[in-house]
C-alpha cells in the first residue's frame, strides 16, 4: 500500500488536470473497494449508494489538501470523510442504518475471496469460527470487533468515532477479543 | 500487551480479509463511481483556476502601480 501514498504525494504536487485525472483514478481503483464496504456494512441500499458517491465527492475534492505523510493517516482521513458522510445521513434517515449482515451473507462473501485464493479446510474453520464469534458476541463487542477487524479500522479511527481515547477504544476491543477468546476456550 | 496473538484475534483477522477480498470481488470499482471522482477533480482544479486568477488580477494593478519619486536630498 505504499504505492497509495505514493500516489497521493504526487498528485498534490501535480498542476496539470489530466494528470490529475489520471492519478485519482488510480488512487481511487485501490481505495473505492474498502470505503464501499465501509459504506455498505453501515447502509442499507440505494442510500448506501448515493452516500458513496458523496464519500467519493468528499475525498476527491479534499486530497489535493491532505496533509498526512503516511498510508496510515491517508486511510484515516478518508474513513473520517466516510464516517461524517454516513453519520450525516443516519442523522436525516436513521432507518436506513443496516441491521448486521447475516452469516449466509457473510459466507458468501468469504466465498467469494477464494476465487483469488482458494479456501484451505483449516481456512473455512478459522472462518466459521469467528463468524460464530460475532453471532455470540454482545451487540456492543460485536460493533467494534467488526470495525477493527472486519472494516478494518484502527484503534485511533474507532476513538474518533466513538468519542473516545485511543487507551480507552484499545481496552475496549481487548476486553471484547477476551470475551471471544472465552467463547472459543 | 495481554489482547496479541490469541486464537480468536487470528480468527478474527482472517475473517475480515477474506470479507473485504470477497466483496472487492463481487464489486469491481464501477463507472459511475470513477465518473464522481472526475467531475470533482475537474471542479477542485477549475476552483484552483479561479482563484489563482483572482490573486493575480489583484496583485497586478499593484505591481504596475508607478513608484513614487525619490525625495530630493533635503541636506543641501
Amino acid at each position: 500500500m505504499e504505492q497509495l501514498i505514493k500516489l497521493v504525494r504526487t498528485y498534490r504536487l501535480t498542476a496539470g488536470l489530466a494528470e490529475r485525472l489520471t492519478l485519482a483514478e488510480e488512487v481511487f481503483r485501490l481505495i473505492e473497494p474498502e470505503l464501499r464496504f465501509f459504506v455498505f456494512g453501515s447502509l442499507t441500499r440505494p442510500a448506501a449508494e448515493d452516500v458513496l458517491q458523496e464519500v467519493l465527492r468528499g475525498v476527491a475534492t479534499g486530497m489535493g489538501k491532505f496533509a498526512g505523510d503516511t498510508t496510515a493517516e491517508f486511510w484515516g482521513w478518508c474513513y473520517r470523510i466516510a464516517r461524517n458522510k454516513v453519520n450525516d445521513h443516519l442523522r436525516k434517515q436513521a432507518a436506513d442504518r443496516l441491521q448486521p449482515m447475516p452469516p449466509e451473507e457473510l459466507r458468501q462473501l468469504a466465498e467469494s475471496s477464494a476465487q483469488a485464493s482458494p479456501l484451505s479446510p483449516e481456512d473455512k474453520h478459522d472462518l466459521e469460527i469467528a463468524l460464530a464469534l460475532l453471532a455470540r458476541s454482545k451487540p456492543e463487542c460485536r460493533d467494534f470487533l467488526w470495525q477493527h477487524f472486519v472494516i478494518g479500522l484502527d484503534y485511533t479511527e474507532i476513538a474518533d468515532e466513538r468519542n473516545l481515547s485511543y487507551d480507552a477504544a484499545r481496552m475496549k476491543i481487548g476486553r471484547c477479543l477476551d470475551e471471544a477468546q472465552a467463547l472459543i476456550s | 500487551m495481554p489482547h496479541q496473538n490469541t486464537d480468536a484475534e487470528a480468527k478474527l483477522k482472517k475473517l475480515g480479509q477474506r470479507l473485504r477480498q470477497g466483496f472487492a470481488r463481487q464489486h469491481p470499482v464501477p463507472q459511475q463511481s470513477l465518473d464522481t471522482v472526475r467531475d470533482a477533480v475537474r471542479q477542485e482544479w477549475e476552483r484552483e483556476q479561479e482563484a489563482t486568477r483572482r490573486t493575480s488580477t489583484k496583485r497586478g494593478p499593484a505591481k504596475a502601480k508607478p513608484r513614487e519619486p525619490q525625495e530630493p536630498d533635503r541636506g543641501e
